[in-house]
C-alpha cells in the first residue's frame, strides 16, 4: 500500500506531499496510542476489580452459551465480547476499543501457537467491522452543524441497515469459513 | 444513556468492597498488565495509519472510487458517494469531514445528503478496528475477517440507500 501510494504520487507529481503524510500518519500513531492509553489502562483497571470480585466469571458463564451460537470456542473471551459488542452498541467508542483487546487477546490464546486466525477471531472482527449502534451520534452532529431540519431523520434506517450489514459479515464469515474447510 | 456508565461503576465498586476486594490494588494491577500490550501495538499502528496517510494524500482514494463509481451505481449506489464509501472503511474522522462537504454541497435532508448520513452511520474503519485488534493479539492479518467485513459494509450501505427511498422519501 506505501509503495503503490508513493508511485502514484511520483506520477501525479505531488511526491513531496506524499512523503509529508508518511510522517505525519506515524506521528498520529503515537498521537493515538497515547489517547487510546487512558481509556485502556483505566478499562483494564476497572474490569480486573470486577475479576476479583468475581463478576467477569460470572457474566462469562451466563453469556457463553447465547454466544457460542457465533463463536463455539468461546471460553474466557464471552465476558470482554459482550462488553465489547455492547459498549458498541451503546457508542461508548472509548470503551469499546480496550474490551474489544482484551477480547482479541484471550481469543488468540484459546488459539494457541497457530498464525492463522481461528474462526472465533474471524467472526469477533466482522461483527466489529459492522456498526450497530443505537444512535449514530457523530453522524447526528455532523448533520445538525450543516443545517438539517431533522437530523434525527437518519436514526431508524441507518440502524436497520447496520443490521443488514451484520448479517451480511456473518453470513460471509460462516461462508468462507465453509470455503477453508 | 449518560447515567449507564456511572451508576454502573457505583454498582461495581460497592458489589467489590462488599465481596472484599482491595480496589485500589486490584485496579493498578490491571491497568499495569495492559500497559505491555499498548506498547506492542504502537508499531503495528505506526505502519498502518502511515500506509492511510499516504493512501489518502496519494489520490488513491479519488482513482479507486473513479474505478469503483459504475460499479457501485450498478448496484444503486449515486456516483456523489462513491469517494466516501471508499474512505470510510479507512479514516472516520475523514469520511466525517467528507460527509459535512456532501451535506453542504447537496443538502442535509435531500437524497443524496441522507443516503451518505446513513451510508457513514451504519458502516465502520474496519482497516483501523483490524489494525489495533490484529496488532493487540499478535496475529499478521484477520484472514478472511477483511472480505467479510467488506462485504457487510457494502450490504449496509445499499440496504441503507434502500431503506432511505422506502422509510423518508415516500
Amino acid at each position: 500500500m506505501i509503495a503503490a501510494g508513493i508511485m502514484l504520487g511520483i506520477i501525479n507529481g505531488t511526491q513531496s506531499a506524499v512523503l509529508d503524510s508518511l510522517t505525519a500518519g506515524a506521528d498520529k500513531a503515537v498521537e493515538l496510542a497515547a489517547t487510546l492509553c487512558g481509556s485502556y489502562l483505566l478499562w483494564m483497571g476497572l474490569i480486573n476489580i470486577a475479576k476479583r470480585a468475581g463478576l467477569t466469571e460470572k457474566l462469562s458463564k451466563m453469556l457463553r452459551r447465547p454466544l457460542s451460537l457465533l463463536m463455539p470456542n468461546i471460553g474466557d473471551a464471552a465476558a470482554p465480547v459482550a462488553l465489547n459488542l455492547s459498549a458498541n452498541f451503546l457508542g461508548i467508542a472509548n470503551a469499546a476499543t480496550p474490551f474489544g483487546i482484551e477480547a482479541m487477546k484471550r481469543l488468540a490464546e484459546l488459539n494457541g501457537k497457530k498464525t492463522a486466525p481461528s474462526k472465533e477471531i474471524c467472526m469477533f472482527l466482522a461483527l466489529n467491522a459492522s456498526a450497530v449502534e443505537l444512535l449514530p451520534t457523530s453522524v447526528i452532529a455532523v448533520r445538525s452543524a450543516c443545517g438539517s431540519a431533522d437530523p434525527y431523520s437518519i436514526v431508524l434506517p441507518t440502524f436497520i441497515s447496520s443490521l443488514f450489514a451484520a448479517a451480511a459479515a456473518i453470513a460471509a464469515c460462516k461462508l468462507f469459513e465453509e470455503i477453508r474447510r | 444513556m449518560n447515567y449507564i456508565i456511572p451508576v454502573g461503576l457505583i454498582l461495581l465498586l460497592i458489589y467489590a468492597t462488599i465481596k472484599r476486594v482491595n480496589c485500589y490494588e486490584a485496579f493498578v494491577e490491571g491497568a499495569a498488565d495492559a500497559f505491555p500490550t499498548l506498547i506492542k501495538l504502537l508499531p503495528n499502528l505506526a505502519a498502518m495509519l502511515a500506509a492511510i496517510s499516504i493512501f489518502r494524500s496519494s489520490g488513491a482514494v479519488e482513482i479507486l472510487s473513479r474505478l469503483s463509481a459504475p460499479v457501485l451505481e450498478a448496484l444503486g449506489i449515486p456516483k456523489e458517494l462513491s469517494t466516501l464509501l471508499i474512505l470510510r472503511p479507512f479514516s472516520g474522522s475523514g469520511a466525517l469531514a467528507l460527509l459535512s462537504d456532501v451535506l453542504n454541497t447537496y443538502g442535509a435532508d435531500g437524497f443524496i445528503g441522507l443516503a451518505a448520513s446513513v451510508c457513514v452511520g451504519s458502516t465502520e474503519t474496519i482497516f483501523y478496528t483490524m489494525t489495533v485488534y490484529c496488532g493487540a493479539a499478535g496475529i499478521k492479518n484477520g484472514g478472511y475477517a477483511l472480505p467479510a467485513a467488506l462485504i457487510g459494509s457494502l450490504a449496509g450501505a445499499v440496504s441503507g440507500i434502500a431503506l432511505v427511498k422506502i422509510l423518508l422519501l415516500m
